[in-house]
């Protein structure tokens, strides 16, 4: 299940999505670094990380189609 | 006669199970054991040569941090002591497994700082090191609405003493009470966010700077540790508020007792030449966010606003009153 994470910098509001927690915290500092000249700790972003919701499967996208 | 098992249930002397280690707390303290640093094996030879070549406010900058620093770790590393007696008397074993290393590393961070006075600006004595204390009474709201007080030298003290009299009151709910507030003055707002901007200050200063990489790896180190600390508080109230939703306005009073001090950059963040102070102020609210999302609690509107308002600011070197 991929991982995710919300940026709550002042005016910014990103959502960084990855594959594991590695990555995301990989992926965070990126942002970070390069939209707000940062950093976040890596326990601040897995504490705050969370889940990416299941993506829709086939069936469930036809029943919304209805 | 009672036998030693009748008072103390065998199976009740087994606090470790498998419940507790797959915990976020457990895995903290795992990660501590492992991230283990030794501020003696650290070379300090380049820095006292960039030392030398820096200018004296250069110095002035870095010096008014890195003594609140050492300052600042040696008291929090004494008053750690009502945390660990709470985390007992609340039966909470996996919260005293990773409090025995929070106290470990806030001494390592000390004895870094110690070590790197003294053997790069060659800062022996409380004396010389004081003379790069600036008093928080010099920092000014010049429109007189906030003012900035000391959390970690007269708050930290004074909730510890509430949370050692509510460990020795046995009643569960006034300790978790004394818990919450003395997690979030200390690991929330202290650490979590009025702190933030002297790692960052440093950090940047000496990498534009090109000098003093041992005291930025040390700033380094110690943020790893910091992040682990903050989150132990934040997951702990968390808890605790989950269990009671009445916690949550304690954690907000704590928050708003030292208001004053996130509304502006005090006295010793705003000595090292160059730097953008509204940078610093900035990233304030997203710490504060960060830790209220942590915690499960609704943010202060009113106060994300104050830290944003370039209106209100301190002003240095002013003698109050």
């Amino acid at each position: 299940m991929g991982r995710r994470w919300q940026c709550l910098e002042f005016g910014c509001g990103v959502t960084i999505s990855a594959a594991s927690d590695e990555e995301l915290v990989a992926a965070v500092n990126e942002h970070v670094r390069e939209a707000h000249s940062s950093y976040e700790l890596e326990e601040v972003v897995l504490a705050n990380a969370e889940d990416e919701p299941d993506p829709p499967q086939p069936r469930d996208a036809m029943m919304g189609d209805r | 006669m009672t036998t030693f098992s009748e008072l103390r249930p065998v199976e009740s002397r087994f606090r470790l199970d498998p419940e507790i280690m797959a915990g976020a707390i457990y895995r903290k303290y795992e990660k501590a054991t492992r991230k283990i640093w030794n501020a003696k094996l650290l070379d300090y030879e380049q820095d006292a040569a960039d030392w030398a070549r820096l200018t004296e406010p250069q110095r002035m900058g870095i010096a008014t941090i890195t003594v609140r620093f050492e300052a600042g770790e040696q008291e929090v590393t004494n008053e750690l002591g009502p945390m660990l007696a709470a985390a007992h008397a609340l039966g909470r074993f996996d919260w005293v497994m990773f409090i025995s290393t929070f106290m470990l590393e806030e001494a390592r961070h000390s004895e870094f700082f110690t070590l790197w006075h003294a053997r790069v600006p060659q800062l022996l004595t409380p004396a010389e090191k004081a003379g790069y204390w600036p008093a928080r009474e010099h920092t000014v709201d010049p429109l007189g609405r906030f003012a900035a007080g000391e959390p970690v030298y007269e708050g930290l003290p004074r909730y510890g003493r509430q949370l050692s009299a509510a460990v020795e009151s046995g009643d569960e709910t006034v300790i978790e009470r004394a818990f919450v507030q003395f997690a979030t003055l200390y690991c929330v707002w202290v650490e979590g966010v009025l702190t933030m901007p002297s790692y960052e200050i440093v950090i940047d200063t000496t990498e534009l700077w090109d000098a003093l990489p041992t005291l930025r790896q040390g700033f380094r180190n110690i943020l790893g540790d910091e992040g682990r600390h903050i989150t132990f508080g934040t997951e702990a109230c968390r808890i605790l508020i989950a269990k009671n939703p009445e916690y949550e306005a304690l954690a907000h009073g704590v928050i708003d007792e030292y208001r004053g001090n996130a509304i502006g950059m005090l006295e010793y963040q705003r000595n090292v030449p160059g730097l953008d102070l509204q940078k610093y102020q900035r990233q304030k609210v997203r710490h504060y966010l960060n830790r209220c999302r942590e915690m499960g609690v609704t943010a202060d509107q009113s106060l994300v606003e104050q830290i944003l308002d370039p209106e209100l600011d301190f002003v240095v070197g002013v003698e109050a009153g």
